[in-house]
């Protein structure tokens, strides 16, 4: 059976698909802090570059306010040779063990969803599915 | 947009100070010199008014970048306190800055009425079990008159229900307290972050 997904089948698939950008931005902030300490335009960078992800910028600094606040990233601002101060961003412990707890779930999930997906052979192989911009 | 970069950027910001007068002046600061640092970084190689209006429009408005940290900031401690009156203040906040706001606000709105007449009711017939309450009159077996609420003087029909008025009234209202706080939450949540600016967008292949 041929598999070229119908419009309502494209519109599904967005609609997840939000879903779980929306639920591993958390994942993906914390992994880009693993190994070094960044201010929020290069945490950015960094997810564009290392992976297909290009992140809203808007969305990121709300969402790193909200991780310091829950105690999983530690901030200082550091003067820079640019002439202005920049926000460090740092994994705390408990940032770490979230990271930690996170990507174990997610690479749980991802192999047994690659699994359950192997009949589905290579129609299932990637066609970009997202054609909807941000705002 | 200004033609002027810098009078540009500084209308940005001071708009944004403005959205976010509801949190504390240190968080405020802090967000407002991120913003900036940000900006500045963003158009460091490349400061013309083209440049920053991109900058500007990946962060969004400042209502809408405003409403992502009140949100953030709001639904947590909402969360953590579970307070229905902290949720109702977000989303008379929110309820400003769009429709879809002021829709669920009035909805909460009237939720949280219901739900605080039902308590009050309760309250009465506690207190004034024959003003308060269920009343209904027959004329010659036939229904005439039924009312539910409560009066100056004792009502003449018969109550069927009695005291039992009392857990019902508290069940319910709780229920509906509940169910309105419930759906301030979800709406939050739902119209705030993902489907109106999803967060990360796939890059094709």
């Amino acid at each position: 059976m041929n598999g070229t997904p119908n419009s309502p089948d494209i519109d599904a698939a967005e609609k997840w698909e939000v879903q779980l950008r929306k639920g591993t931005l958390e994942l993906a902030i914390l992994a880009s802090l693993w190994n070094e300490p960044l201010y929020g335009l290069e945490i950015l960078r960094n997810l564009e570059s290392g992976s297909r992800l290009v992140v809203v910028e808007g969305t990121v600094y709300p969402l790193l306010t909200r991780l310091r606040s829950l105690g999983l990233l530690a901030s200082e601002w550091v003067e820079s040779d640019s002439g202005h101060p920049r926000k460090y961003y740092c994994l705390t412990d408990a940032g770490r063990s979230r990271a930690l707890a996170l990507s174990r779930v997610w690479l749980r999930f991802a192999g047994s969803m690659a699994s359950v997906l192997t009949p589905l052979g290579d129609v299932a192989r990637p066609e970009p599915i997202l054609t909807k911009e941000p705002a | 947009m200004n033609a002027d970069p810098q009078k540009s950027m500084e209308a940005y910001l001071a708009a944004l100070r403005r959205q976010l007068r509801d949190l504390m002046d240190e968080d405020v600061r802090e967000i407002v010199e991120e913003i900036h640092a940000h900006i500045l970084d963003r158009t460091s190689g490349d400061s013309s008014p083209e440049m920053l209006a991109d900058t500007l429009a990946a962060l969004g408005s400042p209502q809408q970048l405003a409403l992502r940290y009140h949100t953030d900031e709001l639904v947590q401690r909402a969360q953590l306190t579970r307070s229905p009156a902290l949720l109702f203040r977000t989303l008379l906040r929110w309820a400003a800055l769009s429709v879809g706001g002021m829709a669920v606000f009035m909805l909460s709105g009237i939720g949280y009425c219901i739900g605080g007449m039902l308590f009050g009711m309760a309250f009465l017939k506690a207190f004034f079990p024959r003003q308060a309450g269920l009343s209904i009159e027959y004329t010659q077996g036939h229904l005439s008159s039924a009312g539910f609420g409560a009066g100056s003087g004792p009502h003449t029909g018969h109550d069927p229900i009695g005291l039992w008025l009392i857990p019902i009234c508290l069940v319910l209202g709780s229920a509906i307290l509940f169910l309105t706080f419930r759906l301030g939450m979800w709406s939050l949540r739902w119209f705030a972050h993902p489907r109106r600016q999803p967060a990360l967008v796939a890059v094709e292949e």
